[in-house]
């Protein structure tokens, strides 16, 4: 037998949850505000980095049925941030035709840090990569013998893994479409040789 | 006969050169290889030659950058190792090949830095190209008879935080005791220099 006081402390219990359920229920669903709206786009178009060792990246060089193009990079290296707009704009112009990935240099503490902030701000959304060994010779050379380690670096490999064109510094827009197009059979040579 | 051996072998250069997609960065300077004089001016504009400069035991030529954020992070180590080898006859020599890295930049950055060896400015990358260096920083260790002994990087961390193969330090050492230089190439990630032909 609850008293009076009791009784009190049920009913405004009863009906603090039921206004409760009341507002909750009001607000609708699946329509998120403005603001929600633009950090879930965000979440969404955030790159996701991986961390590779070197065992990793000897995996990553092998072509799946497609030419492969891989870029090296570092958020601290100048040209590597000043070519990226144009890998991007080369990675959309051959998109499914082509495996594009992206290789940082960086140290590793900016694997959620600045390069994914890097590749967000540039819109990239190739795969991309962080590598991190105690054994960079060893790394350097088993993507080319004649690579010695100098960022940027962009490597193009055809379907079964031949070094078609490698260039450190960075990249020449036509030369490397002549390759690409070359590869994929797109262009005609003759048009190539007019680069 | 002579006819078709001449077409075959012009097949076979132009071969080499439409096939290979390194061709440019081909100019490596092999180990055992030796080096001839020359000599460059510095950051003052007073020229060097290299013999003048190379130490009783040998010499280092270092390519370095004032821009690049790897060769930062090595000033301080590169200056130690050059002050420890000082002494044991081997003096390094520091080249600045990068076109875009303007005289007075190099010369400031130079002063800020400290370094304890001459820096001298490789106008047009002329001795980038003849050593092949694409890289800073990116060393060359030469012996007191100018013969390339070691070429590349100068540890295994460009951090710094985690060295566990110092390869310039370790082949100084096997050549001051008369042993064999066990490694005589190691490639590290650095900055591109950036030659003339690129500006």
């Amino acid at each position: 037998m609850l008293n009076v006081v009791g009784k009190t402390i049920l009913g405004g219990w009863l009906f603090a949850t039921v206004f409760a359920i009341g507002i909750v229920a009001q607000k609708p669903i699946g329509t998120p505000n403005e603001g929600e709206v633009r950090k879930t786009a965000e979440a969404s178009f955030r790159p996701q980095v991986k961390q590779i060792d070197a065992v990793t990246l000897g995996k990553l060089l092998q072509p799946h049925g497609k030419p492969l193009l891989i870029n090296f990079w570092a958020t601290w290296c100048d040209p590597c941030r000043e070519e990226f707009p144009d890998l991007v704009k080369l990675n959309k112009e051959y998109s499914g035709k082509i495996d594009f990935i992206t290789i940082s240099l960086d140290e590793l503490a900016e694997i959620d840090k600045d390069v994914p902030k890097f590749l967000f701000a540039m819109k990239a959304d190739m795969p991309a990569y962080l590598l991190k060994t105690t054994e960079e010779n060893d790394a350097i050379s088993s993507v080319s013998k004649d690579w010695k380690g100098g960022l940027p670096f962009t490597i193009l490999y055809n379907e079964k893994r031949d070094s078609v064109y490698t260039r450190q510094g960075k990249v020449k827009l036509d030369e490397l479409r002549g390759k690409l197009n070359l590869l994929l059979g797109t262009v005609p040579a003759i048009q190539e040789v007019k680069h | 006969m002579r006819r078709k051996s001449i077409i075959l072998l012009t097949v076979l250069v132009l071969s080499a050169f439409v096939f290979n997609p390194n061709v440019g960065n081909a100019g490596d300077f092999a180990i055992g290889t030796t080096l001839e004089d020359f000599s460059m001016p510095d950051t003052a504009g007073k020229t060097h030659s290299f013999n003048d400069l190379k130490g009783k035991n040998g010499s280092v030529i270092v390519f370095l950058s004032a821009q690049c954020p790897v060769v930062k992070g090595y000033n301080a180590r590169i200056n130690q190792i050059a002050a420890d080898y000082e002494s044991k006859g081997i003096k390094f020599i520091g080249i600045n090949s990068n076109s875009t890295e303007s005289l007075e930049w190099v010369k400031s950055d130079a002063a800020e830095v400290g370094y304890k060896f001459p820096l001298l400015i490789d106008k047009g990358n002329v001795l980038a190209d003849k050593l092949g260096a694409t890289v800073t920083p990116e060393a060359y260790y030469f012996d007191a008879k100018n013969v390339l002994k070691y070429h590349g990087a100068i540890d295994n961390d460009r951090s710094g935080k985690g060295i566990t193969d110092n390869y310039l330090r370790t082949a100084f050492d096997a050549a001051l005791n008369g042993k064999a230089i066990q490694k005589t190439r190691a490639n590290a990630f650095g900055c591109s220099i950036k030659r003339l032909s690129e500006k």
